[in-house]
């Protein structure tokens, strides 16, 4: 069990994915974002994308998002991988660090997507090792998310909550709830989004996201590329009522607006957790 | 494990060619299962076709986007990602442009994708703090022979064939776009390297570039400077040192126990150089 507390916190209130195209407003203006998430990859190494992380967390609360861990992949975690993520850390002391529960890389070949995978038992045990690992390497309990998936396994023995609420007691590790993927799964694959609402322990729910898809050839993408959905914001409801209030993160990655659109978007979200 | 390793592989082969999924292996209640392998296929094409464009930015423009993309394509095909940091991929791009039939007429094609690659690898390579001179004041000058040399992470040393450098810079957006480049001008001696948070490219002596990569070689600064001198007689030691402390591309030094022929070397003429702490 990992019960290390974070020396920091994200706070309960909304937040926004901060991309390249909006470092410099951000910078030299400092609008006010509840705090900002990145993707951990683009921090590697140092130079300028480092530089321009570290003057960020000076004035926002920052949480690390990994999207090449690939804790379920079948070859053995990356070392190089996890010492450069635990180097950041130790350069950025985030206020949280989260991956997603999905694989990457199999036979030395990675695919550079979050791949699904099926939920099995053999599965469950292989996550919670690696869940295990990083979080040891990285000497603190992280957030694990669900996935947006396009195909289902016939294999899978259990359902997405049920394998993540066994992976958060087998390891410590907390959840980040992505309501937009969630709302993906149910209109693509027909997940029952309450269920998982209710199938996942609330006290793990570390954070939510939200955020836009685009509907292609008959099937919602995960793109984040557009306002979050009237369906989405209707399952953050019911989210923010079973659960409760947790920091939410607007994201959008693909034909990135104005930060004034995305900052409407956090509002949005803002105003619900008020309402509460 | 294993069935996960076989159902994973298997995924990941559906994915990149067009293998597919034994029949029911898939659960997709609402469209074909394979159009939810349709959208991890062009996730994965477009995802390593993006960062290749962004890694290889001038190569691009010389061959076009339409043509670029094809090159992506069959470059993606013979070169898998190998990992999960996408910043690390496509390093094989030029020895793949020699071998392309496509390109192989353009034969600064190489030298270019040489060049951005070092580029591209110096914006994400690690930092590495200033050397602190008053540390290279404490060696006794006998024991400068024996020091081995680190360069900054970010150094790529390059010979090329063909005068990339100037092709490069007129394709860069603040560039005067001065595209009057005689490509049989001869070739370039580069260093790149990113120098606090800019990634400069820049021409340097050969000789420079002769002693910085004997550097590189985990010699000992007298062994680099003896190779050096041998095809360059005109090498200063003491001015190339001071220039590249000066100019952060030598970062640390371990100091090795000399050897007797090491430590014979006559590193430095009459003048008794040593750095001055700034």
């Amino acid at each position: 069990m990992m019960n290390t507390p974070a020396s920091k916190s994200l706070p309960h209130i909304a937040g926004i994915g901060l991309r390249a195209p909006h470092y410099l407003e951000v910078l030299e203006q400092r609008p006010a974002l509840g705090w900002v998430e990145v993707h951990s990859e683009n921090f590697f190494g140092g130079g300028a994308p480092l530089h321009t992380l570290l003057q960020v967390a000076q004035h926002y609360p920052v949480s690390l998002h990994g999207v090449g861990m690939g804790l379920a992949s079948p070859d053995p975690l990356d070392a190089g991988h996890l010492r450069e993520l635990r180097r950041l850390c130790d350069t950025v002391d985030p206020a949280s660090v989260s991956e997603h529960l999905c694989w990457n890389t199999a036979g030395g070949i990675a695919i550079n997507d979050l791949l699904p995978f099926p939920y099995t038992r053999d599965a469950l045990s292989h996550v919670s090792e690696r869940v295990r690992q990083v979080q040891d390497v990285l000497g603190r309990r992280i957030l694990i998310e669900n996935l947006s998936y396009y195909v289902a396994f016939r294999e899978s023995e259990m359902r997405e909550e049920e394998f993540l609420s066994e992976l958060v007691a087998r390891t410590g590790c907390g959840i980040l709830f992505d309501v937009n993927n969630l709302f993906v799964n149910a209109v693509n694959l027909g997940v029952d989004a309450q269920a998982f609402i209710h199938g996942i322990p609330a006290e793990a729910v570390g954070e939510y996201h939200l955020a836009g898809p685009s509907l292609m050839d008959g099937c919602l993408v995960d793109t984040h590329s557009a306002r979050v959905f009237d369906e989405a914001w209707a399952l953050y409801e019911d989210a923010l009522q079973h659960i409760g209030k947790r920091p939410t993160l607007i994201e959008w990655d693909v034909e990135i607006p104005a930060l004034s659109v995305i900052q409407d978007e956090a509002r949005k979200a803002q105003l619900r957790m008020d309402a509460l | 494990m294993n069935t996960l390793a076989n159902t994973l592989g298997q995924f990941s082969a559906v994915i990149r060619t067009c293998a597919e999924f034994e029949q029911d292996a898939l659960v997709c209640p609402n469209y074909p299962a394979q159009r939810g392998v349709g959208v991890y296929r062009n996730n994965y094409r477009g995802n390593l076709h993006d960062t290749l464009a962004g890694a290889y930015p001038v190569i691009r423009q010389l061959v076009g986007e339409e043509f670029f993309r094809l090159l992506a394509k069959r470059f993606i095909e013979q070169h898998p990602s190998r990992s999960g940091n996408l910043h690390r991929y496509g390093g094989e791009m030029a020895e793949f442009l020699a071998h392309f039939e496509n390109t192989r007429h353009l034969a600064y094609l190489p030298d270019m994708a040489r060049l951005e690659w070092a580029y591209h690898r110096a914006y994400f390579a690690d930092d590495a703090a200033r050397f602190d001179l008053t540390r290279l004041a404490s060696v006794p000058p006998e024991s400068y022979a024996g020091l081995r040399w680190q360069l900054h992470p970010s150094c790529t040393l390059l010979a090329t064939a063909f005068p990339v450098a100037a092709i490069w810079r007129a394709h860069q957006e603040s560039a005067g776009a001065d595209f009057n480049i005689d490509l049989d001008s001869g070739g370039d001696n580069l260093l790149v390297y990113r120098n606090g948070l800019s990634v400069n490219i820049i021409d340097i002596p050969a000789a420079s570039l002769h002693w910085l990569e004997q550097l590189r070689q985990d010699i000992g600064m007298g062994a680099a400077t003896e190779s050096t001198l041998a095809a360059y007689p005109e090498f200063d030691l003491g001015t190339a040192l001071q220039h590249w402390l000066a100019n952060g591309v030598l970062v640390d030094f371990e100091t090795l126990n000399a050897t007797p022929a090491q430590a014979g070397v006559q590193l430095f003429n009459d003048t008794g150089f040593r750095p001055a702490p700034e």
